[in-house]
């Protein structure tokens, strides 16, 4: 089905109605695509997420050693 | 709970497809919460659970499955029945927040992580996700090779019927008969309980695992440390956060449905674990009769434990490892093709009409047939490839977790559903027992002497 836009003046059809009678606004496909505000990050909240970031990257070339030690 | 009508907009909002369907699945909830009586309850009930469910049986997947039945056959069920009713019990504290923020944000996980913390953090999670979700949907076709083999099935063939089901999943275009058809299939995964009671285990020595929890056979090693991190990796990984709350909300769960979606949740967590313990049950008999277990695939396993269990019970393994692949199949690439919706801002719902969905649909059918195709090289190290898939689904969840933590903490998208303070407890000791086997992990790599000094050898 195409998508059709309400208009105060035009009635509306029984699946509008049966959307906004059953759909909260910001479940509504198009109220989802509004970006919500960023959060600012805090010092420590940056940091923890650096490490982790850090410790995912060593990890992961640990893997990757290991995998290939066990080709060989 | 009907939306207030008065609520909303009349002018300038866009009625899409995709918003019709979850209307119509909208109107058979609040119908059921009208009625009083224990069967409006059940079919309450029934109504509203899915994605926990899905989930937690998803993750009970190829990988995971190899995983549990190597752990049986090589060490045997004293310490790890116990650990693995543990790993669920995480799980369940992890994706019960995924319920709350879908339903109190009505977004995705990749979305909040994106409109939240930026782009910066959102295309590291992406990345994350990505290689997790290939690398794992390769192993999954790698189940169901293995497992059809067993019938004697040719591996393209295996690989076909694999993204046929996939198709015939998707083609309804809606979200409801992809849950059901989803679900059908995935709840087969109890099939390893026949199996488990064909190798007839000793209910006493079952019981006093679970309850004396034996140390870990042969202490710390490298090669028990990476049966441990496949077991984790078996259980809580980073697709299952961003596809329970994309499924969250393409189901169109609401604050008033939290307790449910809770349920869901538990309910999952329960047969996914039964499942796992069947399977170290059924594979247990092998480590009894020290039978060797190094390269075990499906097929193999299967094979082996024909003489302890009967063809038909060995049957049942067999299908049991192609229905584990094939569920995750179906969630893993759903969470992607999810995941890059939300990411793209293109349209991402299984309630969309394929006219309307086509890059949702394309990434989700590209993800399955390229891991597919993959799997049909010849002389990959199969096991090797699913333990190691597990150890990096492990490696990458801390990060995961703490984004999760950050958002489920946060007030002013979550309102009142913010996380409680036992609930943020219970989550740190994951993300730090996450870490902490990680490190472990590293050490066996790069150190293994070290292992002698903590206790190991």
């Amino acid at each position: 089905m195409r998508p059709e836009k309400l208009r105060p003046d035009s009635p509306a059809s029984p699946d509008q109605e049966l959307v906004l009678s059953s759909l909260e606004l910001d479940q509504l496909a198009g109220v989802r695509k509004q970006p919500i505000p960023r959060r600012h990050l805090r010092r420590y909240e940056k940091f923890l997420l650096w490490s982790l970031r850090i410790y995912v990257l060593f990890m992961v070339t640990v893997v990757i050693y290991q995998v290939l030690a066990g080709s060989r | 709970m009907s939306a207030d009508p008065a609520s909303k907009p009349t002018t300038g909002v866009v009625i899409t497809h995709e918003d019709i369907d979850r209307a119509h699945d909208r109107e058979r909830v609040f119908a059921a919460r009208a009625r009083r009586g224990l069967f409006s309850r059940f079919r309450l009930l029934w109504l509203l659970v899915g994605p926990g469910i899905l989930v937690m049986l998803g993750e009970n997947d190829g990988p995971s499955m190899l995983s549990y039945a190597a752990t049986g056959a090589r060490y045997g069920i004293g310490f790890f029945i116990p650990f693995v009713v543990l790993t669920f019990f995480m799980a369940l504290v992890v994706q019960e927040m995924t319920v709350r923020l879908g339903s109190a944000t009505h977004r995705g996980h990749a979305e909040l992580i994106f409109d939240r913390f930026g782009p910066f953090w959102g295309w590291f999670s992406m990345i994350d996700l990505g290689i997790g979700n290939f690398l794992t949907l390769i192993t999954e076709f790698i189940a169901i090779r293995a497992g059809l083999g067993f019938f004697g099935v040719p591996p393209w063939a295996a690989v076909l019927s694999a993204l046929s089901v996939l198709y015939l999943a998707l083609v309804t275009h809606r979200y409801w008969t992809w849950e059901r058809i989803t679900l059908a299939a995935a709840i087969f995964n109890l099939v390893f309980v026949p199996v488990a009671l064909l190798a007839r285990p000793d209910w006493g020595s079952v019981g006093h695992a679970l309850m004396a929890w034996a140390p870990l056979p042969g202490g710390l090693t490298k090669d028990t440390v990476l049966i441990l991190l496949a077991d984790i990796g078996a259980t809580v990984t980073p697709w299952m956060l961003f596809f329970q709350q994309s499924a969250t909300v393409d189901k169109g769960l609401t604050r008033g449905d939290v307790r449910f979606g809770r349920i869901d949740t538990a309910l999952g967590a329960v047969l996914a674990a039964t499942a796992a313990v069947a399977t170290i049950l059924a594979t247990a008999p092998l480590f009894a009769h020290h039978m060797t277990a190094e390269n075990f695939q499906a097929a193999e396993f299967a094979q082996t434990l024909q003489p302890l269990i009967g063809r038909f019970g060995a049957s049942l393994f067999a299908l049991g490892i192609v229905e584990a692949g094939m569920v995750a199949c179906i969630t893993i690439s759903t969470s992607s093709a999810y995941a890059f919706g939300e990411v793209a801002h293109r349209p991402h719902s299984l309630n969309l009409p394929l006219k309307e969905g086509k890059p949702f649909y394309f990434v989700l059918f590209l993800c399955a047939a390229a891991a597919g195709a993959i799997v049909l090289i010849p002389g990959l190290p199969l096991v090797y490839v699913v333990l190691v898939v597990n150890v990096i689904a492990v490696l990458a969840m801390p990060p995961a977790l703490v984004f999760l933590f950050m958002l489920a903490n946060d007030r002013e998208i979550m309102g009142d559903l913010v996380s409680p303070r036992w609930i943020n407890v219970l989550a740190t000791s994951v993300v730090i027992f996450l870490t902490l086997a990680g490190i472990l992990f590293g050490i066996s790599v790069i150190a293994p002497n070290l292992f002698s000094f903590i206790g190991g050898k």
